[in-house]
């Protein structure tokens, strides 16, 4: 895993990869409202592997994950400022359109939030804004969903009824099956098992591990342990900056910087 | 057990206590008008209130005022729906926390609490006057210049549930359907009014029960018909303004037919209550 990413200082943090980087950061700025949230990150984050963003509340992560689909934007007087280039397009151009954006970019939230409909209106709903299919081809489109979602065998035979009846854990798989039915490239997952138990917890990060595969996937915790079984590149931040980015293993064993072997530590954060 | 947790215990028994005595006083007072107008009415409380008009005075009944009540709500409800739940739409998702969506906010809970007798003299105005003028006289008050006046009342009470309900839909919801590239015409339609469902069509039944009791509006717009109207241009009568009318007769049997009206007109309300309660409790899946 080492071999990934190699850090170099925080001002211009790359990992230099194999694989060709998927989106590449270059000097992003963020304000809230004036309040300066991101101070000049620069970041490759690789495709098809899993990238970890960890750091105390408040550093930023959340934020930057944010950025990647542009969902800050529906609030007034946020900005952001430099560039996010995904497959050498700049997203934060204003010309790029949010309908591409978000057809390549899904994002699986903190809480899971199936929309007030059945479950399988759940997975269709967002495929039928993106693309015609015919009722036979949807149904295999959801069916494809829900099963790389781990979710299949459970729903199978009531996916007529209401989402809001599913458990907590299924329904955060549920989101997953509703992002990756849009067959998106970049999947962002903001915290995705903070409000589930053990075992629900342990599938998401099974289905995290098989989803790698297909997508590219960066996920915020503020759990360093599942930080360290699902990802392969770790990014750890503080104050609105990036301070390290490198192979998960490099991170939690030989951290190049201070200030991560004292969070990854537990000597504050 | 030490004093501290004594006084705990003696503090929330008295607090529960409380609490407890006021529901009792509250629910004493329905009762006692459930009562008071059963036992008032219970003379009058037969078929002929139901089907007879109030043409026949004593030896009628209140069909035509019932009926008049129902045509009169109706008109005012399907005035009310459409725009309440638009501009509440509105000031939820497309207005909130701009200047323009605090001032429209502000001022229908003026609305809100505007004395409903104002509503019946500007639809007077607006509506009773020009057709006076219009049609020589032909046409003037009519149930559907009361219906428009009871739109006026029920539209307050519509915008701001709608308003309410849709700004409890957790943000959540909105960043899940945005960040799927739904634009926001379709998250709201789709999503955002189904979520909040239930809570707008109670604030439909609430401002329909709140509609139903008024009597000052109708004095100035539907006037009050003696026999029965069906077409919304001519006068008609309704329950609460025949209440107002027999309780202001010195006949005791007509005295007994207004508490059976009032009885009537108490119970719907009660009824619409119910339903409202049972539509919230029905849809109680939580997002949690």
């Amino acid at each position: 895993m080492t071999d990934s990413a190699v850090a170099t200082n925080p001002a211009q943090v790359t990992a230099t990869s194999a694989v060709a980087p998927k989106l590449t950061v270059r000097d992003l700025h963020f304000y809230y409202n004036g309040f300066h949230a991101l101070k000049g990150i620069n970041m490759d984050i690789p495709e098809k592997k899993v990238t970890a963003i960890i750091g105390p509340s408040g550093c930023g992560k959340s934020t930057l994950l944010r950025i990647f689909n542009r969902i800050y934007a529906i609030y007034p007087k946020l900005e952001a400022k430099g560039e996010i280039m995904l497959d050498g397009e700049n997203i934060l151009d204003p010309g790029y359109s949010m309908n591409r954006l978000r057809g390549k970019v899904g994002m699986v939230f903190q809480k899971p939030v199936p929309f007030p409909m059945t479950i399988f209106e759940n997975v269709a709903y967002g495929i039928r804004h993106h693309e015609k299919l015919s009722k036979a081809d949807m149904t295999i489109r959801v069916e494809q969903a829900l099963r790389s979602a781990a979710l299949w065998d459970e729903v199978k035979d009531k996916l007529k009824q209401n989402a809001l009846g599913l458990s907590g854990g299924q329904q955060q798989r549920l989101c997953i099956a509703r992002g990756i039915a849009l067959k998106p490239e970049v999947l962002l997952l903001d915290e995705p098992t903070s409000a589930l138990d053990p075992i629900a917890t342990s599938r998401i990060e099974q289905l995290v591990e098989e989803l790698k595969s297909q997508f590219t996937i960066v996920i915020v915790t503020h759990n360093m342990q599942q930080a360290a079984r699902v990802s392969d590149l770790t990014a750890f931040m503080y104050m609105g900056e990036l301070i390290e980015f490198d192979g998960t293993e490099k991170i939690f064993t030989k951290p190049g910087k201070k200030q991560t072997e004292d969070y990854i530590t537990g000597r504050f954060g | 057990m030490s004093s501290i947790y004594l006084r705990r215990r003696i503090t929330n028994w008295l607090a529960m206590g409380l609490s407890m005595l006021a529901t009792l006083v509250g629910l004493a007072f329905l009762a006692w008008i459930l009562w008071e107008t059963l036992r008032q009415g219970i003379g009058a409380l037969n078929l002929k209130l139901f089907t007879k008009i109030t043409a026949n005075g004593a030896d009628g009944g209140l069909a035509n005022a019932m009926i008049g009540s129902l045509i009169i709500n109706f008109i005012g409800i399907a005035i009310a729906t459409p725009i309440g739940v638009l501009a509440g739409t509105w000031l939820a998702e497309y207005a909130n926390r701009t200047k323009l969506g605090e001032s429209i906010r502000f001022l229908n809970d003026i609305l809100l609490s505007a004395p409903s007798i104002v509503m019946g003299l500007f639809v007077y105005t607006i509506i009773v006057l020009p057709s006076t003028a219009l049609t020589h006289g032909s046409t003037s008050f009519s149930g559907f210049a009361g219906g428009v006046a009871l739109a006026l009342i029920a539209l307050p009470v519509i915008v701001r549930t709608t308003d309410e309900m849709l700004r409890l839909v957790p943000s959540t919801l909105r960043e899940a359907a945005l960040s799927l590239g739904v634009p926001q015409w379709k998250l709201t339609l789709q999503i955002l009014i189904r979520a909040a469902r239930s809570g707008i069509i109670t604030g439909v039944l609430l401002a329909l029960a709140r509609i139903s009791g008024e009597t000052a509006p109708l004095l100035f717009t539907a006037f009050g018909n003696n026999y029965m109207a069906i077409n919304p241009i001519d006068k008609m009568s309704s329950l609460p303004q025949i209440i107002y009318q027999y309780a202001n007769d010195p006949g005791d049997d007509l005295h007994a037919m207004a508490w059976a009206g009032a009885f009537v007109v108490t119970m719907f309300v009660l009824l619409l209550s119910l339903a409202s309660r049972l539509v919230l409790s029905r849809s109680k899946v939580s997002h949690d």
